[in-house]
């Protein structure tokens, strides 16, 4: 009976820092209702985690009243989150709490060759850490987010021209060997959809899709709490899904994909008669300001993104759809025809009308997904001298 | 490739079906000699409001002698310079200034010993009738542009010689907006930079494009310049050698014009409008 009563308390102390790891930090309160279980046995457990060491514990204000902050102790260290953009570089270091203590963007040239990213990521890093005044052996690793699918087994781009001069290389590998830290490697669409499913908007859910609508569209796909990836990385790849069938070649190789139908080219050409030479990010922020024009390229890609999610949606059957992205940053222009090409699907409306909502997390969805794939790989040792004899048995 | 007039895919194309806009700046047949030395022969160049033009070329190509005619340090020794189509001549810094050119030069001219509010305003201090400073809104205005522009900088009672490189180039990037131009003259902002820096400092161009403003860039980096710039205006010996638009033109085609393996066709045919 002991053995059995202290397998349970093992379990629930595990539950505890698993939760408290997925969140960043939560109050005891949040924590019951987390994890499910009794406010004693929580308070009982975080006790045990503070004089542990594994967990910190400080006064906080929830909702107006005093609560109690459990976050992971700063021991466990720093993640590094990476989203590799096609316009774009962006950098975030983060304690385990997912609280970011520094972010960079940096601009980057349209086809940004690998060797250049690369190199400019490490040299970012190094150089956020210095500024931190914080050194490389505290962080635990880097997550990166590319625009592309990834192969989970090997971190290597799955589909070939998708990012053009990227095929034959292991970004993990290449990064790893640079700084010296475990890299994981992951596509940007499943990382927002990581983010906003643990922290974001769609985190009371249990499925959902996290939709990414930028120079190229890409979805990642959350069930039952868990990203869906699979097999070669390629799941939620909306951007390659046909649209029409007597339409341009796609870099993927196929005709007619989203992408060539709602990607940036797709967006700036209509407009380049009446507006001039624009960009994506002009395009975006001329819909805000009211330009009809430009509002109209957005809406129409709303619709069309729209269209082929529901076809995701009739395959998950999520509980909302959270969209993200550049274009998201236009709002109800680029969600409302999103939303109305979904609710034309009867089967998705039936018991309740498919939510379709703004990402929470905004532009800094990627990278927040990318500190939470770190944060998953790396080993929180529960009690350190058990976990390690429990390794020696293994 | 060598010796051939190529049009290559990133050259721009005129556009029959663009309205006519009038450029911000546009200068022609602007030539300036040094004794012997011809620094600049019958070049052609444009900036429009909310465009970044990028300066690339050699040592030598005359982009700085051309940043310089700009910004009233030369003056060319022919040649038209029109802003808002109107011809002007810029005589004098002051001259540029009152047109609405403000420019960073590659050693900032940023005073040490003094905070961030008086770098920002030096020489154009915010006075109360000739009885004292106007500081509280000399350092509301400082607040408020260093905002606009998504700066890093803590405080603007920091002195100057407590920021780094980056924080500086920052400081006089933030200068240039005192007094609303329209035109930014930015010579090698990104030189000797960190790569964090260089964020920055690149972000703080894409603030400038967004606020409306034409910004002339002048680097040898041609990783930053296809990264912020709308248009790529080669300069070779003094010369036009090629003009691109940085949102298609190859890293190759644009390496081509710098080194003289790709010719330039001159003609009036590849202007917008």
């Amino acid at each position: 009976m002991a053995g059995s009563q202290s397998s349970l308390r093992e379990a629930n102390r595990s539950a505890v820092v698993e939760t408290v790891k997925r969140h960043g930090g939560l109050t005891q309160v949040e924590l019951v209702g987390a994890t499910g279980l009794s406010p004693a046995t929580v308070s009982t457990i975080v006790k045990q985690l503070v004089s542990d060491g594994v967990v910190e514990v400080r006064t906080t204000i929830r909702t107006g009243r005093r609560a109690q902050l459990v976050t992971l102790a700063h021991r466990v260290g720093l993640a590094v989150g990476v989203h590799v953009g096609q316009r774009h570089i962006r950098v975030a270091i983060a304690d385990f709490t997912h609280e970011v203590l520094a972010e960079r963007v940096l601009p980057m040239p349209v086809d940004h060759p690998v060797d250049t990213s690369l190199d400019r990521t490490a040299l970012l890093v190094v150089d956020l850490l210095e500024r931190l005044g914080l050194a490389m052996q505290d962080v635990v690793g880097i997550g990166i987010g590319l625009p592309a699918p990834v192969d989970d087994a090997t971190g290597m781009i799955s589909v070939r021209g998708v990012m053009r001069g990227w095929d034959e290389v292991h970004v993990g590998h290449v990064l790893s060997k640079r700084l010296a830290l475990p890299v994981y490697v992951d596509n940007d669409a499943n990382l927002g959809a990581l983010a906003e499913s643990t922290r974001g908007a769609s985190r009371e859910y249990r499925d959902s899709v996290y939709v990414r609508a930028s120079y190229g569209t890409g979805a990642g796909i959350i069930i039952n709490h868990q990203l869906h990836r699979g097999f070669a990385g390629t799941a939620g790849e909306i951007g390659h899904v046909q649209v029409d069938p007597q339409g341009d070649i796609c870099r993927c190789g196929s005709r007619g994909c989203l992408d060539t139908v709602v990607g940036a080219r797709a967006i700036v050409e209509p407009l380049r008669a009446t507006h001039g030479n624009l960009t994506l990010r002009d395009v975006v922020q001329r819909a805000r300001e009211g330009d009809p024009g430009c509002a109209q390229v957005i809406a129409d890609a709303g619709a069309e993104i729209g269209a082929v999610v529901s076809g995701v949606a009739m395959t998950v059957n999520p509980q909302c759809v959270v969209v993200g992205g550049e274009l998201a940053e236009t709002g109800e222009i680029l969600l409302r025809p999103m939303r109305e090409a979904l609710r034309r699907r009867v089967l998705l409306n039936q018991i309740a009308p498919l939510e379709v909502i703004p990402a929470e997390l905004g532009n800094a969805a990627e990278v927040a997904g990318a500190i939470a794939l770190v944060m998953q790989h790396a080993d929180v040792d529960l009690d350190p001298p058990v976990t390690a004899q429990e390794r020696a048995d293994a | 490739m060598t010796g051939t007039t190529v049009k290559d895919e990133g050259q721009v194309r005129p556009m029959a079906t663009m309205p006519p806009r009038v450029p911000l700046l546009s200068m022609k047949q602007i030539t300036k000699s040094f004794n012997a030395v011809e620094a600049l022969v019958g070049v052609d160049f444009e900036v429009h409001a909310h465009e970044v033009v990028a300066l690339v070329g050699d040592n030598g190509a005359g982009k700085s002698t051309l940043a310089k005619i700009v910004s009233g340090v030369l003056t060319p020794d022919s040649g038209i310079v029109e802003i808002d189509g109107e011809p002007v001549s810029i005589t004098s810094p002051s001259a540029a200034h009152a047109l609405g050119v403000a420019t960073v030069f590659q050693d900032l001219a940023l005073c040490d010993n003094l905070d961030v509010t008086a770098n920002l305003f030096l020489g154009r201090e915010l006075t109360r009738g000739g009885s004292g400073l106007k500081d509280g809104e000399m350092e509301q205005t400082t607040k408020r542009i260093l905002q606009d522009l998504n700066s890093p900088i803590p405080s603007v009672k920091t002195e100057l010689r407590a920021l780094s490189a980056g924080q500086r180039q920052s400081v006089a990037i933030a200068r240039t907006l005192i007094g609303n131009p329209r035109i930014v003259v930015l010579d090698e902002p990104t030189a000797a930079l960190s790569v964090a820096q260089t964020a920055e400092v690149l972000t703080h161009i894409e603030r400038l494009r967004e606020l409306g403003l034409g910004v002339i860039l002048i680097s040898h980096n041609m990783v930053d310049v296809r990264a912020v710039s709308d248009r790529i205006e080669v300069l070779r010996h003094g010369r036009n050698n090629g003009s691109f638009d940085a949102g298609t033109a190859s890293y190759e085609s644009i390496l081509a014009a710098i080194t003289g393996a790709t010719k330039y066709t001159q003609g009036g045919d590849r202007r917008y409008g």
